[in-house]
């Protein structure tokens, strides 16, 4: 070979150099937890379709108040009962304003148009509507907040400072989700009175159990690694471990348990008015005017059907969200 | 094991005394009253009142209330002429019991079957199809459900009966509506047992022995994939009982949710806290059910300490 036939001399051998600062770099972009949860959020593309519906929904809500054509509580009974109708959409029939082939709008001689149609006392369902979503999407907010306050409070204590707190707290805590949470939220309701903040209060009563159980669990398991150690020997104080620490690692969990627990507060918001125990009129929530509804769903079906159709919207975007965070934030929860 | 279900006795027995001491101070609180007729003169409502116990001090009511229910009685429904609360419980509670039963024997069936199905067919349309059904019928109130079913198929198809339950024909609707929910979140739950099941170890065993397919899957995955399907089971007659409120009245079912519904509205104190008590004390009973049954069913749960 002719490589052997050269001269290797002693020289042609030098010591490899190493760089030190080499090791120590990182190839790729960082990623942090919540980019890494954002970029899996992202391609589920069922969850960012229900944000755009939530948002929609939102915007219309809160919007909707502030058109010329509101007006969610004035009754005239020349024109209850009246079938949905667009002018600019006559064709297309469930919006010609025609029930059973009768012309109601030609036949009692009224001009405007009502997008939903009206209730038995002639209020307009498009303003009452977005009202009920309102309302509905206020309760449900905030009995997400409170959820998150209250369970995050008690769940970390109780799993931060453990011991005999720990076991007090989960005690008290036994018996209270022993109840049924529909017995909870009749008594309360029957005592306080129908309204928003007592159907707020109520449903939130029960509902920030499972968020303090959550927080508890991920306060047990976080409290013992090396990182809290290392930041108690450098001489942080518990307010410090807590909230520097411990709640920003829970984080991802906390905001997933809310996204479900909205969702729930809608649904037994809806309930509520179901039995007779909700947003009184004239006030309006989805679950009343469903109800309302009902009571003529044979007659004129259309009652029922548009804020039926928001609140399953709402209901199943809200879920496909927190399915979608959820696996966003724990793949190894993802099915 | 048995010290373990002697300390669920305790608790559930606590949780139950907590429960109708609740209910009996809130209807103390309650603003209204049950004496709602305007022809009455202040003597009479004293005369009523008076009747019922209710000019006593609150403790002695209580203690008189709880001495009663020992034995059985909880007094006298005010909005039907003081006729026993027990008595009419015991009179509805069966056709509420029949259709939440149906409900769930309905539900269990084809949700177990759907989740084997998905599970098998995992990341298969199969498995998609019943995802996106699942997704739907968890987040759709049982109450949608129900006024959709009874509009098609009772107004417009005429397929069955719209209210009442006078026979097998008027079940399906309001079985259905309520069954919908079970349905959805038990196949949810049995597909994502299955895929896990389906990765174990011994699975692959089984299959490494040449047994066939089927009884891989009978003997070994499903077997393994139902046990903690059963923990579902409490929050799901929790679900049912809240579903059969509204579902009562939609279809007009003479039940207790009906019943429940009608004796709020008329502050039937008695018939409230009768009510009340029972469905706390049937959810409370459930999860104890559901809690030991799991004990006894993996003994894994057992070894470690009942911790379930």
């Amino acid at each position: 070979m002719a490589v052997a036939n050269q001269d290797i001399t002693k020289e042609m051998f030098l010591p490899a150099e190493i760089d030190r600062t080499e090791n120590e770099r990182v190839s790729g972009e960082v990623v942090s937890v919540w980019k890494d949860a954002v970029r899996r959020f992202v391609q589920n593309k069922g969850a960012l379709l229900s944000i755009f519906i939530v948002l929609l929904i939102v915007l219309l809500a809160v919007s909707v108040p502030y058109s010329h054509n509101y007006d969610p509580t004035h009754q005239d009974l020349n024109r209850s009962n009246l079938p949905p109708r667009v002018s600019a959409l006559s064709w297309v029939p469930f919006l010609n304003g025609q029930e059973d082939g009768i012309d109601v709008y030609q036949q009692r001689g009224i001009k405007k148009d009502f997008w939903f149609g009206t209730d038995q006392l002639g209020r307009d369902l498009w303003s009452r509507t977005w009202e009920g979503t309102r309302i509905s999407l206020i309760i449900a907010v905030i009995a997400a907040l409170v959820d998150v306050l209250i369970g995050v409070t008690y769940g970390g204590i109780s799993g931060y400072f453990g011991g005999l707190t720990d076991n007090i707290l989960q005690r008290i805590m036994e018996i209270i989700s022993g109840i049924p949470n529909l017995v909870w939220i009749i008594l309360l309701i029957l005592v306080m009175k129908p309204g928003l903040i007592p159907i707020t209060i109520a449903i939130t009563a029960t509902s920030w159990i499972s968020m303090s159980r959550i927080v508890r669990g991920s306060m047990m398991k976080l409290k013992n690694q090396e990182f809290v150690l290392a930041s108690k020997s450098l001489g942080a104080g518990n307010a410090r471990i807590v909230f520097k620490h411990l709640i920003p690692n829970s984080l991802g969990m906390i905001i997933v348990n809310t996204m479900f627990s909205i969702p729930a507060a809608i649904f037994f918001e809806a309930f509520l008015s179901f039995i007779g125990l909700g947003i009184r009129d004239p006030q309006a929530s989805l679950g009343s005017l469903i109800n309302s509804g009902y009571e003529v769903l044979q007659l004129h079906p259309y009652q029922t059907v548009y804020p039926g159709l928001l609140i399953c919207l709402l209901l199943i975007a809200f879920n496909l969200i927190g399915n979608g965070l959820r696996d966003a934030f724990d793949p190894k929860l993802r099915h | 094991m048995g010290r373990y279900i002697l300390k669920r006795i305790g608790y559930m027995c606590i949780t139950f005394y907590v429960v109708i001491t609740l209910t009996f101070l809130s209807m103390k609180m309650l603003p209204g009253t049950p004496f709602q007729n305007p022809k009455l003169t202040p003597t009479q409502i004293n005369q009523l009142k008076h009747y019922y116990g209710l000019d006593q001090p609150i403790a002695v009511q209580y203690v008189k209330y709880m001495w009663n229910l020992l034995h059985g009685d909880m007094g006298g429904s005010f909005q039907f002429g003081n006729e026993s609360v027990t008595a009419l419980l015991m009179n509805k509670f069966p056709v509420s019991l029949d259709l939440g039963l149906e409900a769930i024997i309905l539900g269990a069936v084809i949700g177990l079957l759907l989740g084997i199905i998905a599970g098998l067919h995992h990341g298969k349309a199969m498995d998609w199809s019943t995802m996106i059904f699942a997704a739907i019928g968890t987040s759709i109130p049982s109450f949608i459900f129900a006024g959709v079913l009874q509009y098609f198929l009772g107004v417009y198809v005429r397929a069955f009966p719209v209210a009442g339950w006078n026979g097998p024909s008027y079940h399906f609707l309001p079985v259905v509506s309520l069954a919908v929910g079970v349905v959805a979140e038990i196949a949810l739950f049995m597909r994502t047992e299955m895929v896990e099941v389906i990765n174990q170890d011994y699975i692959v065993t089984a299959q490494a022995k040449g047994l066939s397919r089927f009884t891989v899957v009978y003997k070994h995955a499903i077997r393994n994939a139902l046990i903690p399907v059963v923990t579902i089971l409490g929050p799901l007659t929790a679900a049912i009982i809240t579903g059969s409120l509204v579902i009562e009245n939609i279809f007009g079912i003479p039940g207790i949710g009906s019943q429940y519904v009608s004796s709020i509205v008329t502050n039937d104190y008695p018939m409230i806290m009768g009510t009340t008590e029972l469905y706390a004390g049937l959810f409370i009973l459930s999860i104890f059910v559901v809690d030991i049954l799991y004990g006894v069913i993996d003994p894994r749960i057992r070894v470690s300490g009942g911790q379930a």
